[in-house]
Parts: structure tokens; sequence; C-alpha cells
């Protein structure tokens, strides 16, 4: 665990959401402290990705409460979300393929000059910088993301996720379409933002993954929230069982 | 922009930045190879014919703008991954109404009503695009439907003489410092169009969502708003393209810009701008429109029959198109 | 059908002129107008020499291709070749006044002295000619001339078909089927289009006054030709029992064929006016087609590129140029053919008539 002096930046407490009379998640309480890595682990439809929906804002929770870092929030939108420094890096990586990356990196957030023209100088820049920082090894700031290779898209979106969390970034099934060394790439990125100060949350389906990256692992089945381990005393056997109910 | 530079690691191979020859995209520079091709040709084969004149050229540019103006609003529609088709009707029903509106108001209603119309069809394009989702192809396919048939009642079929002066003149055959209004107007809504286009967020947004429309969406960018502005500025330009018609002209009729459609459309594909969204140039447009416009002139100064003109057109085009799209397939 | 459509551009110059069309039994001019027959147009051996002398060049600017323009052309093309004048460019406007006001711009560069030319839209054209206009370049149109442009000093001549002899040759043609007697169906075009409510009224007036035993008993005006078919359907309902039929021109009196042929009526007689060749197969093979009128397109072309040449040697035609017309039959199809078109029938009605 983390010093306890760190103020959780995410707590979620007894959230529970349904749908008509399908209930998908139920009594969902966790907290994720600053430079933390937490991973949610489960098998398919267990319900990660509903609760990536409701923290990113998605979804509303039918009960239950968000507090971003002591401040409890109703977030209606993906933008609220956005606003209170959580960023999404989704699967499918929401990126736009023919526009160069310090674009993308911007995307929606584009900084503009006094007479309201893109800024472009500053974008470049702070781009160059932060793929610098991560070690996202992409040939420059005005590649086209159609142009880089899988695991090079998925370094730019999370550096974009990195550019504008100030508190939590979720990062769903980050490297499912990667090769080996990609995904080791991907991995490393990942790791390095434990040392940025700001909360991460990770669905993977991969458990070597799980056990490489993160503190905690939290465990879901059928909505319900089965256990929470601290990955450094536990091991996969317990975590397998956890996920799929058999001993 | 410099590039980071960084030692290999075994877990990644460092790319190199991409040699200058490869950097140079060749499809985005064919429309200006293809222009120049076209011209040179043109100039040696006319030479005696007249093609090389000031005064052909200048006919030339002349032409080509209500059309240019038109293809600089397709640009912005194709690029955010929709498309126009009810642009031909729009000039039209903006020229007539204009030109009804001038003969019993005068100039600056007519151009507030020409103007107004083209935007009222903009939004209605906008809205069933954008908040109803329906397809683009399918709804302009119908408003173009729907207002060529507008075109032809509000007159009666009956052409509208327009002899305010000083609209003709602004809009048609005047002349500024010697330079022709439809120059000066063609110049301007390149500059603007192209500011707008690259240099704005506005631009930006339209790229993005054109290129992949949920990016866009959870970046925060509203692409219902994207899609209402976009058909709304193509629905403008084209009613200022009517605009430029009528004072030409001096009379409007439901004809008008009826044959420009596929016209508009080649120019802005040859231009460089993907017919899917995301991609696309204002400037490649304005040298892909005046492309259009130096085939007709020298298809006709070579003293082609009418058919072998359209024959040997649709095979220009045919190549131009050819050559601009396909290097995105790869 | 395409060359209707063209002329119905003229519909809107000519809604003060139709009153005056009615009232008389001749064909005017767009511009009230006398007819002078297209033959008045003669060069003698010494004037040809003159013009061809004069090393001449010609543009034709058509305002859409269609089979009548192209019999127009065909004839243009082949009296300026006769006359040493070299025919430097074709354009095609496609209906759409802006662009034939570009296609003038353009073949201005060729430097034509003469521009041959059917206005898309005579009342506005003004401005389309302007710069030929202003480049003192012979103008000679066909059918209908710009508003405001005066002839002799702005253009040379207007050559057109002689609308009012085309109405009265159906009626004739008519009679003749009919021998001169029986009940009549009148299918008109219920629209300000001046070529063709000229042509109708007068096959009107033709019965009304020359064939007493004839009478007009059912009349239907066809405002879309889209929806002939219905109009004749109608009015073959109401009206089983006619013996011949008027109708506007030849596509909408295909559509009667097929309402006829579907009731099982091959008695009532059809006539129609411009050459069509399902309608001429069936007059071929003694179908319900009696005769169809046809104007000498190939004529207008060939007059008025002779009144534009004669024009280069100071030789001044008359302001409106008529040409004839001709009632084709079962017996006359192959040399009307030739007449009207300047090219030979279609091959399927050269089989049907072996």
């Amino acid at each position: 665990m983390q010093t306890s002096s760190s103020e959780p930046v995410l707590v979620l407490k007894d959230i529970r959401k349904s749908f008509g009379a399908v209930t998908a998640i139920e009594n969902f309480s966790l907290d994720i402290r600053p430079g933390e890595i937490v991973a949610l682990v489960g098998d398919n439809g267990a319900g990660k990705s509903t609760l990536i929906k409701i923290i990113s804002g998605v979804y509303a929770p039918s009960s239950g409460s968000i507090t971003i870092e002591g401040e409890t929030v109703s977030m209606a939108s993906a933008s609220m979300a956005r606003a209170h420094g959580i960023e999404v890096v989704y699967q499918d990586l929401a990126l736009a393929d023919q526009q160069p990356v310090y674009m993308n990196m911007f995307l929606g957030r584009e900084p503009v000059n006094r007479f309201g023209l893109l800024d472009r100088r500053t974008m470049i820049a702070e781009t160059e910088k932060l793929v610098k920082e991560l070690d996202v090894r992409i040939p420059s700031a005005h590649a086209t993301i159609r142009d880089l290779s899988g695991g090079q898209r998925q370094g730019v979106a999370i550096a974009r996720a990195t550019r504008w969390a100030s508190k939590l970034i979720l990062l769903d099934e980050p490297t499912a379409a990667l090769g080996v060394a990609e995904t080791a790439k991907v991995e490393a990125i990942v790791q390095s933002l434990k040392s940025r100060n700001i909360g991460v949350l990770i669905i993977s389906h991969s458990l070597d993954q799980v056990f490489k990256l993160s503190d905690r692992i939290c465990v879901l089945r059928r909505g319900k929230q089965i256990g929470l381990r601290n990955t450094a005393e536990t091991n996969k056997n317990e975590i397998v069982s956890m996920i799929t109910g058999l001993n | 922009m410099s590039q980071p530079k960084q030692a290999a690691t075994p877990l990644s191979t460092p790319m190199e930045r991409p040699s200058l020859l490869k950097r140079i995209n060749l499809q985005q520079y064919v429309v200006y190879l293809g222009f120049l091709a076209i011209f040179l040709f043109f100039a040696i084969v006319l030479r005696d014919s007249g093609f090389l004149t000031v005064r052909n050229l200048s006919n030339i540019v002349l032409q080509t703008a209500p059309a240019t103006i038109m293809a600089i609003g397709l640009v912005f529609v194709l690029s955010a991954g929709e498309i126009d088709l009810s642009i031909g009707s729009i000039v039209a029903v903006s020229a007539l109404a204009a030109a009804v509106t001038i003969n019993a108001y005068g100039m600056v209603a007519g151009i507030a009503v020409g103007l107004g119309a083209g935007l009222a069809i903009g939004l209605v394009n906008g809205v069933l695009v954008a908040y109803v989702r329906l397809p683009s192809f399918l709804v302009t396919l119908a408003t173009m439907g729907l207002f060529a048939g507008v075109a032809r009642s509000l007159t009666d079929l009956r052409s509208i003489p327009v002899t305010d002066s000083t609209f003709t003149g602004f809009f048609g055959s005047g002349a500024l410092l010697g330079i022709p209004s439809l120059v000066w107007w063609t110049v301007i809504a390149i500059l603007i169009g192209h500011i707008v286009y690259r240099e704005t967020r506005f631009g930006a947004h339209v790229l993005a969502t054109g290129d992949n429309n949920r990016a866009a969406s959870v970046s925060g960018i509203s692409v219902p708003r994207i899609r209402l502005a976009v058909m709304m500025l193509s629905g403008g330009l084209a009613a200022l393209a009517g605009l430029l018609y009528a004072g030409r002209l001096q009379a409007a009729k439901y004809t008008l810009g009826e044959t420009d459609l596929m016209t508009v459309i080649a120019a802005v594909i040859v231009g460089g701008t993907l017919l899917n969204g995301g991609k696309g140039s204002v400037v490649g447009a304005l040298v892909g429109s005046l492309m259009m416009g130096m085939l007709n002139n020298g298809l006709i100064l070579m003293g082609l029959s009418v058919s072998d003109q359209m024959i040997v057109r649709g095979l220009i085009i045919l190549a131009a198109v050819a050559v601009s799209l396909r290097e995105k397939a790869r | 059908m395409p060359r209707l459509l063209g002329l119905s551009a003229l519909a809107a110059a000519c809604l003060i002129m139709t009153s005056v069309f009615a009232a008389d039994g001749a064909t005017v001019g767009p511009h009230g107008e006398k007819p002078t027959p297209a033959a008045s147009i003669t060069l003698t051996d010494a004037e040809i020499a003159q013009i061809k002398d004069g090393k001449h060049s010609a543009a034709l600017v058509w305002h859409e291709m269609s089979e009548y323009t192209a019999a127009v052309d065909r004839g243009a093309k082949d009296e300026f070749a006769a006359l040493g004048i070299e025919v430097v460019a074709q354009t095609d406007a496609g209906f759409d006044a802006a662009r034939q006001q570009a296609d003038v711009e353009t073949v201005l560069a060729k430097k034509p002295t003469i521009i041959l030319s059917l206005p898309v839209d005579p009342a506005t054209a003004a401005a389309v000619y302007d710069s030929a206009r202003k480049a003192d370049v012979k103008l000679a149109f066909v059918d209908n001339s710009p508003a405001g442009y005066e002839h002799g000093k702005d253009y040379v001549t207007i050559v057109s078909d002689d609308l009012f002899q085309m109405g009265s040759k159906a009626a004739d043609a008519m009679a003749a089927a009919l021998g001169k007697k029986g009940k009549l169906g009148y299918i008109f075009h219920d629209a300000d289009f001046y070529v063709t409510n000229q042509r109708d009224q007068a096959f009107k007036k033709t019965i009304e006054q020359d064939y007493p035993d004839m009478s007009i008993v059912a009349e239907a005006g066809m405002a879309d030709p889209a929806r002939a078919e219905e109009i004749a359907q109608g009015l073959l309902t109401q009206n089983p029992d006619l013996d011949g039929i008027y109708v506007t021109w030849a596509e909408p009196a295909l559509s009667l064929l097929s309402s006829l042929k579907a009731a099982g009526n091959t008695k009532t007689k059809i006539v129609t006016l411009d050459l069509n060749e399902p309608a001429a197969l069936d007059m071929v093979k003694g179908g319900n087609f009696a005769a169809i009128v046809a104007d000498e397109a190939y004529n207008i072309g060939r007059t008025a590129a002779r009144a534009a040449a004669a024009s280069l040697i100071g030789k001044e035609a008359a302001p409106f140029l008529v040409v004839n017309s001709l009632a084709v039959t079962k017996d006359s199809v192959l040399d009307g053919w030739e007449a009207s078109l300047n090219k030979d029938a279609p091959e399927s009605i050269v089989e049907a008539l072996k």
C-alpha cells in the first residue's frame, strides 16, 4: 500500500448501476491513490466496461457516490470527467488517423494564439517534450497516426491522457491488439506513469501484465466485487479462482 | 521541429525520420503537377489559337469563380465526412431569390435574402444530417431535387433580369484596382477558407470529425455542431456562387448551377480532398477548379466536337482522380 | 422532346407574344417579325468566291446537343464547308445560360468571324453574347435572339421553323388520313411554350377553317410530358370512338399509342410532330400513326450559315427566316428523313419497309 498521507484521487463508494431490471454493478467500492496502479480484472461481462463508463462520466451510477480528491461529484458527461482530471485510453484508441500526432495530442483542446489561430508551435513543442519523457518512439510530432505502428499509437494515446489527466487515467485493455515487443514497450510507459503522481486504473485480461504492473488487484464477477488484494500478497491462482468462482 | 534523440532499446526499433523524398507526398502535389501538365499541353498545342492570351486565361479564372467558391464549401463538407449534393439547387434558389428581391427592395436586401436562402437550406440539410442522423448523401440528394423544384416554381420558370448596376458590378462584371470583382471574390474566399480550414480550431474539429467521429466526440468536440456548421457553410458559399452567377449574367434562372455539381466534386477530389473525410485542401480545390475550367476551355479551342470534348474531359478527370486517390488505398 | 425542352427556355421571352401568334394565321418571329422563306438567301458564284477569299471562321455555340441540334449543326457545317469557312469550335451549354456565356467568351479566343447560336435563354441572353457583340462577330441565331438586340446591327438573322405551317400541315395530314371527316381528339401542350403553342393552335385553326366535316370533340392539355399516358388514357376512356387524335409532339404520342394498343384499338389515327423512330416504325408497319410532321432542321443550319456568310460581304438577310416543313407518311418516310435531318432513316424503318 501507498503511504496513508496521500489522499485518494478517487473514491468509489457503494456504486450500483442497473439497466432496467438488470443489475450490472452492485456495491462496488474502491479508492485509488496518487502514484498507484490498480488493476481491474474479471471475466467477460463481469461489469468492467460499465465501471469504466461510470468513472469516465458516460454512465451515471444508479446509486452510490464518486469522490474526487475529497470532493463528491456527479458527472453527467465525459467532458465533466475530463474537467475533473480523469482521462480514458480506449481499447480502440480514439485517435484521428489522418491527423498528425500533435493534433491528436490536443484533439478538442487545441491552444490558440491571440488571433484565434491554432498555436502549432506550442502543440508541437509540448508533444515532443511529452513523447520524449514517456519514451514513446515516434518519428516526429508531425507524423501521421496512420503511419505509426500499433504500439506507437497506443503510446500516443497514453501520452495524450498523461498530458491532460491531473488525477486519474483509465486504461481499457491497452495492449490487447499489440505484439510482444510493443506490449512490453507500452507496459514500460504505463509503469512510468507512477512517477507522475496520478492514479491509474487498468483493465487487462493478461494476469502476467496485471502482476507486473499493478499495486492492487480488484476482482469483479457478475457485477459483484469479489475482492481486493495487494498484488505483492497474492498469487495468480488466488486471482484466477476469484475470477472464475471455482476453487 | 526536431526529432527527439534517444538510444535504441531492444524493445522497439527507433524510427528514422523519413527521407525528404518520402515526406514530399506525391499525392499532395498531383493536382499542381496535373495542372501544369495540362497547361503546358494546351500552351503548346493551342499556341496559335489564342489559349495563352491574357484575355483567355483571365476568362478561365472568371468563369470558374462560382465553382471555386462552391468547391471551398465542399472541401469542408467532405472533410467532415459528409457530402452536399444540393449545392447546385442552392445556387439557383439563392440567385433567383436575390434577383427578385433586388428588383423589389434593392441590392442590400437582395444580397441578404440570397445568402439567407443558402444558409437556410444549409440549416435544413445540417439539422437532418447532424441531429436526425440521416446520411448526408440521401438528405442532400432529396433536397437537391426539392430545391430544384422550388427554383422552378419560384418564378414559374421565368428568368429574372438583374439591372442593378451596383450589384452586377460588385458580383459580376465590375473591377477594383483594375482587377475584376470575380477575381477578388475568388482570392478572398480562398484565403479565408484556407485559414479557417488549416489554422483554426473549427478547421481542426472538422477534420477530426471526418477522420474519426468517435475520437472527436470523446475528445469533447460536438460532432453534431460541426456537421451542422459545414452544411450551413456549404449552403452559404453556394448562395454566394449564385450571386456571382446572377451578377455576371445580369439575370437569374432556375438552371443556374444545375450542371456544376459534378465539376465541383471533381475539382475538390482532384485537389486532394478525400471523399470520406479527414483530409483535404482548400488551395488544392482552387487549382482543381481552375484545372476543370482550363480543360473546358482548351478542349473547345482545340475544335473538338461536343461529344469528343466530353469523352476527353471524362478520361482526364478519371486519370486525375485515380492518381490523387490511389495512394490512400494502401 | 429535347428540342422542346430547349425551347421551353423561350417561354419567358414570349409570354407577351403568345397572344399575337394566336390572332394571326402565320408564324411570327419572336419579336413580331414577318416570316421570310429561307430560300430568299441566295449567293452567286462570285459572292461565294468573295466569301472564300475572306478566309473566315465560325463557331457553333449550341444550347444543348440533341437530334435537332445535331441536324442543324450538320447543316451549318456543310454550308460553311461549301463556303470555305472553317468551323473552329463547337460548344454545348447543357441548358445553362451561365455556361453558354462562358462558351461564347471561350470561342472568341479563336477569333471567329461568325458565331452561330441557339440562345439558352433569350430573355437574359444580352449578357451572354455581349463579348461577341463587342468583338464585332457576326451573330446568326436559331429560333430566337437575345432581348434588346437589334436586327442588322447586333445580329444577322433568326432562322426557325415555320411553326404555323407545321401545325397546319398536321391538320392537312389528319384530313387526308380520315377522308376529311370525323371526330378528333386534341392533346395540346398546356404551358406557355412558344414553339408548341403556335403549332397546336395552327392545327386547331386549320381544322376549324378548312375542314367543316371534321370537328375536335375532345381536348386535353398536357403540362407535364411525364403524365402523358394518364392524359391519353383519360381521353380514350371518355371518348372511345375518336377517329383521329393530334398530339403536340412525338414522345407523348407514343404514350397515347401504348394506351390505344392496350385497348386493342387499331382504328384511331394519330398525327404528331417531330420525327421519332418508334413512331415512324409504327406508321410504317401500318399502325395507328398516320403522319408525322417534321421540320427541315438541317436546312435551318444551312440557312443560318449562309445568311451569316452573306452578311460578311454586306448582304443583309431578312430578320426572320423560316424553313419548310413536311408531313411524313408511310410512303414518304425515307425521303422525309433525308429532307428533315439530312441522314438516312434508321435501319429498323428501312427493314420494316421491305
